[in-house]
């Protein structure tokens, strides 16, 4: 069957040009026409990077098969407008500071354009609903919920022009002014190029093949029929690696490509670069992978028993870190206490989930020098690791970073640049790897799942006696952040009371799991998490206020902090009073007291959400003027 | 990925059933393509190849649309949106219309076609719930010896189970069929994980019209989400038929649904929820179908 | 059957920067033709703004206007090292840095105006894009001072770097100064549970947090918004499930994040305490934005049904759960009075 040819208006230009009949239309615009605005974020209409208008209708491009454009208008995020000719909704996601990382941000237009092309008068109620197929991981949405409100209310001449412009400060000082960020324009007008949308001359296309087993060693790995392919330029496993395998953030554990063994779903195996990436996607099932599978363990309270699967040989006990903190002495703190409640909280696994999944370049240069561009979070770090993997001089190694499409900690790990580094050497050509939504979440960092036993005695009015926190943590299959994580949740977990007994312990725990990783909030979150709920919990069974009992036992300046450090100025003590004083706090014991509190449903609060927001609109325009 | 070496769009039936005739058995029909697409992906199907990719949502039979004051006819290929944006669709089928605000997106809605969501026959399918309320019947087309042939069935009939339907091989979903319910009160419900581009764990399509005394005239209530497929709630519309709509009632043709949830996942949740979308469901709907309604006053009441 | 209301709250604190160890970061600057400026630091824009952020602080030394300052790309060939984009670190340690740095290269162009105005270096200043002397009506175009210094030989420029002085921690019991400045919030959350299905929705959520000093309030709302939203999406619908090793949850069908119609309105009150060791005062704010979030809807949720959900997270099935167990507790003890 040929091609189809695709004769359509793209941006107002007339074109016709063949295509591959199972292309969609997000691969036509970007990989045909270099129209790289629209992003690919999930490839499955989840969260619209891809939006794009067909004949007026604003659809996702990942889901639209190219066939669907013969005839048709299209408009991509370059319709719209470009740094120095912005829409006025550009001018107003500029002007509120809708934008962050910007991955999101193109999509977030097109479907910012099409809520009030469909109604210029659409309420934030109606306008949340029509940017409901549009996910932003970055701004909690406020600001892009501002920003189409502002270009509503420019529209309907509600607010001057002049409300898009740059606030200027008065005094000239720039510290503590509003200033419009500087990349807003290129990242509103779909003008930044983030790692996928790069292309070099001569560029070849990854894949990699991944562990479909949680444990088992490599008894023989066969790449001859994936070589022997038209199209294969160079295909890498361990062996290629020439010098010392390993990285991580805190214990270089994880090879660039697996060695000997898997450790978890998704450990990179074998990676083929090829001349496209359907090609490297094939090439993949012409690798044959002996294993032998290993018995896995899968929750850290298991591996952490005698006899449990080892799953990295310097770790017998598959412990990854264990952060003790000692303060006085628990046990008497504990029998001076009017009240003990004992609790467990525990926590999921969560995926970062930024709107840009990996993806970067590798080149050697004229110089010899091998390059790498990535959004990596790390670039110092990395080109440490990397010049060491090589068994290169430090400055053999250039790290570039391009555009991070949001990362959260989760683009501290050189998950892949390691990868790209070794076609690069192997095929002496660019290669560029774009991993698909699904690879992302099998094979790179979770936020660490825990499990917390917390017991916390007090005097009768509030006072914390002792406390006696034990965290065990998934970090999964390799080391990467978990060290840091437990460090900083031992730290932190106890919260800014002054404790005079503690016994704090965090344990991170190797399994065959996804492994965990940084995640912003980086084990703060999970401990934290406990121990404000068990304050709670132990406010009511004295009958304390929330703000109170946190008061009582608050750190306060020159306070002396669990790990025995004197802190100066502590704002704990203002933080309370503002966030009382803001929410307008009624004062009582935490005893689920909302049916009769009085300081619920004031400012501040958004309408709940009852979907069909856009029909009271319409009920509501259907209703005859009332004649006084 | 989903590979095809072909992407055939015909433009008429007759060139549909060709096409099929020649890819017998190595085809697979689009029309929206919202749920081929994700379907091919890691995860799920993985990379798929298939030799002919049919896209049905040029031919004009699968784009009707009819309505009067009784009766309703639209195409297989139509999209989701339109119940919404379309007025005279959405008077003729208000509970579409309230279904169509959850279902997925404006922007999927926008290509995802009410015949696609039947045909794949998702036990939480959002849109089998509100035309099984309309009594539908979808209108099946096969080419067989040089012939085009139609049969109908009631939906109900149509759906056979979690991905299975009465469609034969050689056929396509062409039209459904319903009575057109203006003037009744609807409501649709749904609870998932979130508010946008969510599986329903349990939905409820509700319509009702009362009559002059304000007793109910009529109603249809059905549910998806709670078995293999979506289904009316006779025993409850019928004991609620004729009488009085007050509180007591709706909560005991609700309880009438207790028995009814054969998922064996989130069993005790979807029950729960079912017998209180019952309530809730008609409760709102009542309100919508003739403004005074008692049970809403007195649920509020109630768990004031 | 109904849906009901209820708040809770919960505090919080935090590092800023490196966590018990030495962190660094080092910047470039230099006045450029024309009276702009020139960065190059290893800083990594994550989407927080920092480029923007260290594009202030620069203007704010030299006098001139944030859009007349480029930063150079990150590029370890090209820029000085500043470490990685995380540990809510970049504000503090890099802007740190280029103020320092801003603050050398200012200085060096300063001398060379004072010595051809003859007045003392300490009278001249920079601001909207002039230099002047105090005292005196000398006054001209940074772009102007910018061509006197190079046709006195001299390119206006500096290097700085910024460290902490903090420790390890003692593996016994853990003793140690893990980080020089530190951070403190709380925020309040309302929360709407309905009861019959278990769903909450956050509908307010209000935040302090003390940042030392707020470069861009606006940005430091960004953060405090989306980390809101981050932990909102943890408290109640993300969940990465993983079955014999094997995820349940491999694309984002499955595993659900937040959209626009989940969220709630933010309400940002931002605290300034000022880091007395930095230069500016900056603290920071990434991380920190999302540590209450969770307990305080948890508390809230308590407050609205009476479930304690400790179990993240809490979906509508946990949810309702919770509070068929309460009322069977309650009507338990009532039994038994």
């Amino acid at each position: 069957m040929p091609d189809l040819r695709i004769d359509a208006t793209v941006n107002g230009r007339a074109i016709s040009r063949p295509a591959k009949p199972w292309q969609r239309l997000l691969d036509f615009l970007r990989d045909d026409l270099n129209l790289t605005g629209n992003k690919e974020g999930c490839g499955a209409g989840e969260c619209g990077t891809c939006s794009v208008f067909l004949d007026g209708v604003l659809v996702k491009s990942c889901l639209v098969p190219v066939a669907k454009a013969q005839n048709a208008r299209v408009e991509t995020i370059e319709s719209l407008g470009r740094a120095g000719a912005l829409s006025v909704l550009q001018r107003a996601f500029h002007k509120a500071g809708a934008s962050q990382c910007g991955y999101c941000i193109p999509g977030m237009v097109m479907a910012g354009t099409a809520a009030l092309r469909a109604n210029p008068l659409a309420g934030r109620e109606e306008i949340r609903e029509r940017l409901g197929g549009n996910i932003c991981r970055c701004t909690g949405y406020q600001k892009i919920l501002d920003a189409v409100e502002l270009t509503r209310d420019v529209g309907n001449g509600t607010l001057p022009e002049s409300a898009l412009a740059e606030e200027e400060p008065a005094d000239g000082r720039f510290i503590g002014a509003n200033v419009r960020r500087l990349d807003a324009p290129s990242k509103v007008s779909g003008a930044l190029k983030y790692a996928a949308d790069m292309t070099m001359p001569g560029m070849l296309h990854v894949q990699v093949l991944r562990s479909p087993h949680p444990h088992a060693r490599i008894v023989s790995i066969d790449t001859a029929g994936a070589q022997a392919m038209p199209g294969v330029a160079g295909v890498v496993m361990a062996d290629d690696v020439p010098g010392i395998d390993g990285f991580g953030v805190f214990v270089n554990d994880q090879p660039v490509l697996a060695r000997g063994k898997v450790r978890y779903v998704g450990d990179a195996i074998v990676a083929v670069a090829a001349e496209d990436e359907l090609t490297a996607r094939r090439a993949l099932d012409h690798v044959t992978v002996v294993y032998d599978p290993l018995p896995a363990v899968f929750d850290p309270r298991e591996a952490m028993r005698p006899g449990a699967p080892v799953i990295h040989d310097d770790a017998p006990d598959n412990i990854t870190k264990h952060i003790p903190i000692r303060v006085g002495d628990v046990e008497s703190g504990f029998a001076r206490s009017d009240l003990i409640v004992t609790q467990t909280y525990s926590t999921q696994a969560i995926e970062h989930a930024y709107l840009e999944p990996e993806a970067g370049l590798g080149y050697v240069d004229p110089d010899g020098v091998v390059t790498i561009i990535s959004p990596s979070q790390n670039i110092t770090h990395h080109r440490h690791m990397l010049a060491r993997i090589l068994a290169l001089p430090i400055n053999r190694v250039r790290f570039i970073m391009s555009p991070v499409g949001g990362g959260f900690g989760g683009k501290e790990d050189m998950i892949y640049q390691g990868i790209l580094a070794l076609l690069a050497i192997k095929t002496g050509r660019p290669v560029r790897y774009v991993f698909t939504r699904e690879e992302s979440i099998i094979a790179t960092a979770k936020r660490h799942p825990s499990r917390t036993t917390l017991k916390m005695g007090l005097t009768r009015d509030g006072r914390i006696c002792a406390v006696e926190f034990r965290m065990i943590s998934d970090g999964g299959a390799y080391g990467l952040s978990t060290e840091g994580v437990m460090r900083k949740a031992a730290i932190l977990g106890a919260g800014p009371y002054n404790i005079a007994n503690l016994r704090m312990d965090t344990y991170g725990v190797y399994t065959n799991n996804t492994p965990s990783g940084a995640f912003r909030s980086f084990g703060a979150l999970q401990t934290q998490f406990a121990t404000e709920s068990h304050l709670d919990i132990c406010a009511e069974k004295l009958g304390l206020d929330p703000f109170a009992i946190r008061r009582v036992n608050a750190m306060r300046d020159g306070a002396v902090t669990h790990t025995k450090q004197t802190l100066g100025s502590v704002s704990l003590m203002r933080a309370l009073a503002a966030a009382e004083e803001a929410a307008r706090w009624e004062a009582g014991p935490p005893s689920s007291r909302g049916a009769t509190r009085h300081d619920l449903g004031g400012a501040g609060n958004r309408a709940p959400c009852t979907l069909g927001a856009r029909f009271a609109a319409a009920e509501h325009a259907a209703q005859p003027e009332k004649v006084a | 990925m989903l590979y095809c070496d072909a992407y055939l769009t015909p433009r008429s039936l007759a060139d549909a059933f060709t096409a099929m005739a020649e890819y017998r058995g190595r085809y697979r029909l689009v029309a929206g393509a919202t749920d081929t697409l994700p379907w091919a992906r890691a995860g799920r199907a993985g990379d798929v190849a298939i030799p002919a990719l049919i896209d049905v949502s040029a031919i004009p039979e699968l784009r009707e649309r009819r309505v009067d004051a009784t009766r309703v006819r639209i195409g297989a290929a139509t999209p989701m949106q339109r119940f919404l944006d379309d007025g005279d669709l959405a008077r003729a089928m208000p509970v579409m219309a309230r279904c169509a605000v959850w279902f997925a997106d404006d922007q999927i809605r926008a290509a995802a076609t009410v015949g696609g969501n039947l045909v794949n026959a998702s036990p939480a399918a959002d849109a089998t719930p509100p035309l099984l309320a309309h009594d539908a019947q979808v209108e099946l087309a096969c080419a067989r010896e040089g012939k085009i042939t139609r049969r109908r069935m009631a939906l109900g009939d149509f759906v056979r189970g979690p991905g299975k339907t009465a469609l034969e091989a050689d056929e396509i979903l062409l039209a459904i069929e319903c009575a057109a319910l203006p003037g009744y009160g609807a409501e649709f419900e749904k609870v998932g994980h979130r508010r946008s581009l969510v599986i329903a764990t349990v939905c409820l399509a509700a319509v009702v019209r009362l009559d002059a005394a304000h007793a109910i005239a009529d109603l249809r209530l059905a549910v998806g989400g709670v078995g293999p497929v979506p289904c009316r709630l006779h025993e409850s519309e019928n004991f609620l038929r004729g009488g009085a709509a007050t509180l007591a009632r709706l909560e005991e043709a609700a309880h009438m649904t207790v028995g009814l949830v054969q998922s064996r996942t989130r069993h005790d949740y979807r029950r729960d929820v079912l017998h209180g979308f019952v309530v809730r469901g008609l409760a709102s709907a009542l309100r919508r179908a003739g403004g005074a309604s008692p049970p809403v006053g007195e649920l509020e009441a109630s768990h004031a | 059957m109904a849906r009901r209301r209820g708040r809770g709250m919960a505090a919080c604190w935090y590092g800023i920067a490196r966590t018990a160890t030495v962190d660094r970061a080092a910047a470039w600057a230099e006045i450029d033709d024309g009276g702009t400026a020139k960065i190059a630091t290893g800083v990594t824009e994550i989407g927080e703004g920092i480029l923007t952020v260290l594009a202030q602080i620069a203007a704010e030394e030299l006098g001139i206007r944030p859009q007349d300052v480029t930063i150079g790309d990150n590029d370890t060939a090209r820029a000085p090292e500043a470490a990685h984009a995380g540990a809510t670190r970049q504000t503090y340690m890099i802007g740190n840095a280029v103020a320092l740095a801003a603050r050398q290269a200012r200085a060096q162009l300063v001398d060379v105006v004072a010595s051809q105005w003859g007045v003392a270096a300490n009278l001249v200043e920079t601001a909207n894009g002039e230099v002047f002397a105090r005292k005196t009506n000398h006054r001209m175009p940074m772009g102007d001072a910018v061509s006197l210094c190079k046709s006195r030989g001299v390119v206006p420029v500096g290097a700085a770097s910024f460290g902490t002085d903090t420790t390890g921690l003692d593996p016994v019991d853990g003793s140690g100064r893990p980080w020089q400045a530190y951070v403190f919030g709380c925020q309040v959350a309302e929360v709407e549970v309905d009861t019959l299905t278990g769903e909450v929705q956050v509908l307010g959520v209000w935040a302090v947090h003390d940042v030392g000093r707020a470069v861009n309030p606006r940005g430091v709302e960004g953060q405090i918004e989306g980390g809101i939203v981050q932990a909102l999406g943890q408290a109640l619908m993300e969940d990465y499930r993983i079955e014999n090793g094997r995820t349940t949850t491999p694309g984002l069908a499955k595993y659900i994040l937040p959209t626009a119609l989940d969220v709630p309105h933010v309400t940002s009150v931002i605290l300034e305490d000022r880091d007395p060791i930095g230069p500016l005062g900056v603290k920071g704010i990434g991380e920190p934005a999302m540590v209450p979030t969770i307990p305080a809807v948890m508390n809230a949720i308590y407050d609205a049904v009476g479930a304690r959900i400790t179990a993240l997270p809490a979906t509508p099935e946990r949810v309702l759960e919770a509070i068929k167990e309460r009322e069977r507790a309650s009507r338990h003890r009532a039994a038994a009075e």
